[in-house]
C-alpha cells in the first residue's frame, strides 16, 4: 500500500510538473509549487457549509484563486488574448519589466494585491458586530507588508476621489450566495503577475466570489483599467479550500529577504568592499 | 524517442530540484541552471527566517581552504507544513547537498537537496516530509 502511495505521488507529482512546466514555457520562474497542503479530492464535492445568517461560508483558508506567474494564463484566457488589450504605454511598460524581473516589488516584500495570490494559504475574516457583517477582512499569509485588506459590508459608497493605495478602496454586497467585492482607489505600483502585467490609478476591479462546493471557491474577476486596457476584460481564478488542520501563519517578509544578492542586482554584504 | 524522454526526465529533474526557492520570487531572478552545485559540508547556521530559510554549510576543498555556502530554500511555514522541526537539522551536523549557484555570487544558491551523511537517500526540507520517510 505504502509502495502504492509513493508511486501514485511520484505520478501525480510528475505530471503536475508536466502540466506546469508546459505553461510555464520552460522557465522555472512562475510556477505556484508553494507546499500549503489542500483538502483530498474525495471531499471537494461536499456540501456548502452556511454561517448563521444563512450566507454561503466563505472563510477559508483558500489556496489559489487569482494570479501569479501570469495573468493570462492563470486566469483562463488564450495565449495573447490579454496582451493583445494593452494599450501601447501599458504594452512597452510590460515589455521593460519583462528584462527587469528583480524589481518586482513583491520579491521586496510590498503587497501583491488584487487579484494576486500565492501559494500560501489566505482567508476571508468576517467581522460581525450589533450592526451585523460590517466588514471582512481579506489575510494573506504573504501579503505581504500591511497584509490585511477591508473590504466595507455596511452599505457605504467609495469616496469621491482616494488617495491611492496598494489595496484600494473595497465595498462589498451579497448578491445571493455570491459576494461581490467592488474595488477602486488602487496605486499603480504593484503588478498583476511576476511578467509585469501592469495597470494604472484608473483601475477597477469586481470580483464576484461563490463557493461552488466544499472545496471549490471561484473568483469571476472583472478587470477594468481604460488607461491600461482597450476594454474590461474578465478572468476566472479557482480556489481550493486548505487542509482542516492548517492555518495562516505568521509570515515577516522583510525579516531576511536576500533577495537580489545572489543575482548581483544588490551588493554582497559578504563581500569586503573595495578600499579607495 | 528514448533521448526525448532522457531529455524530458532531466528537465523534469531540474523543475523539481528548482521549485522549492520560487515560491517568493523567481528561480532564474537570481539562479543559474548551468551552475550545478554538488557538495559536502558542514551545516554552520539554519535560518527559520522569511521570506524564505537559508542554511549555511562549510565547505572544505582538498587543499583546506573553507568555503561557506548560503543556501536558500522556500518558507519555513512551508517546510514546518510538511513536518520538519527545529531539530530536524543542526549547525555541526555534516551533510551532502545540491542545488543551483547565484547568476553572479556562485555561493548563494538555491538548494535542491540535502541529506546527512549518514542517512543520504532521506532528504530534508525540500522533499515531502519526515513522514515520507
Amino acid at each position: 500500500m505504502k509502495q502504492y502511495l509513493v508511486i501514485s505521488g511520484t505520478v501525480a507529482a510528475l505530471t503536475l510538473s508536466l502540466l506546469v512546466r508546459s505553461h510555464a514555457q520552460q522557465q522555472v520562474r512562475s510556477v505556484p509549487v508553494g507546499r500549503t497542503p489542500v483538502i483530498a479530492d474525495n471531499l471537494v464535492n461536499g456540501p456548502v457549509p452556511r454561517l448563521a445568517d444563512g450566507k454561503p461560508d466563505l472563510t477559508g483558508p483558500w489556496l489559489g484563486g487569482g494570479s501569479d506567474g501570469d495573468m493570462e494564463r492563470d486566469g483562463g484566457l488564450k495565449p495573447g488574448e490579454l496582451t493583445s488589450l494593452l494599450l501601447p504605454a501599458a504594452r512597452a511598460l510590460r515589455a521593460k519589466r519583462e528584462k527587469a524581473i528583480y524589481e518586482e516589488p513583491y520579491i521586496y516584500c510590498l503587497p501583491m494585491s488584487v487579484p494576486r495570490v500565492n501559494p500560501y494559504p489566505w482567508k476571508f475574516a468576517m467581522s460581525y458586530t450589533s450592526k451585523g457583517l460590517t466588514q471582512i477582512y481579506v489575510l494573506h499569509e504573504t501579503g505581504d507588508a500591511g497584509a490585511h485588506r477591508v473590504v466595507y459590508m455596511d452599505g457605504r459608497k467609495h469616496p469621491v476621489d482616494p488617495i491611492p493605495t496598494w489595496w484600494g478602496h473595497s465595498i462589498g454586497r451579497w448578491e445571493g450566495d455570491t459576494l461581490v467585492i467592488d474595488t477602486i482607489g488602487y496605486n499603480d505600483r504593484f503588478w498583476f503577475d511576476a511578467v509585469g502585467t501592469p495597470h494604472t490609478e484608473q483601475l477597477h476591479t469586481i470580483e464576484r466570489w461563490t463557493r461552488v462546493n466544499y472545496g471549490t471557491l471561484v473568483n469571476e474577476f472583472t478587470l477594468d483599467d481604460p488607461g491600461a486596457f482597450s476594454k474590461p476584460v474578465q478572468l476566472k481564478f479557482t480556489a481550493r479550500l486548505v487542509r482542516a488542520d492548517i492555518d495562516l501563519m505568521e509570515y515577516i517578509c522583510a525579516e531576511n529577504n536576500q533577495i537580489g544578492i545572489a543575482g548581483g542586482y544588490l551588493p554582497n554584504p559578504t563581500t569586503p568592499s573595495p578600499k579607495k | 524517442m528514448r533521448t526525448k524522454l532522457g531529455m524530458l526526465a532531466a528537465g523534469l529533474g531540474l523543475f523539481c530540484l528548482a521549485a522549492p526557492v520560487v515560491a517568493h520570487h523567481g528561480f532564474d531572478t537570481e539562479y543559474d541552471s548551468n551552475k550545478k552545485i554538488s557538495l559536502t559540508g558542514v551545516v554552520s547556521k539554519v535560518e527559520w527566517t522569511n521570506p524564505h530559510m537559508h542554511v549555511y554549510i562549510d565547505v572544505t576543498d582538498a587543499r583546506g581552504n573553507m568555503t561557506t555556502y548560503n543556501m536558500e530554500l522556500t518558507s519555513p511555514n512551508s517546510v514546518q507544513r510538511q513536518g520538519w522541526g527545529r531539530s530536524s537539522l543542526l549547525p555541526g551536523e555534516k551533510v551532502i547537498f545540491e542545488g543551483y549557484g547565484g547568476k553572479v555570487v556562485e555561493t548563494r544558491g538555491a538548494l535542491a537537496k540535502i541529506a546527512k551523511v549518514e542517512t543520504p537517500d532521506k532528504p530534508l526540507f525540500v522533499q515531502g516530509g519526515p513522514e515520507a520517510q
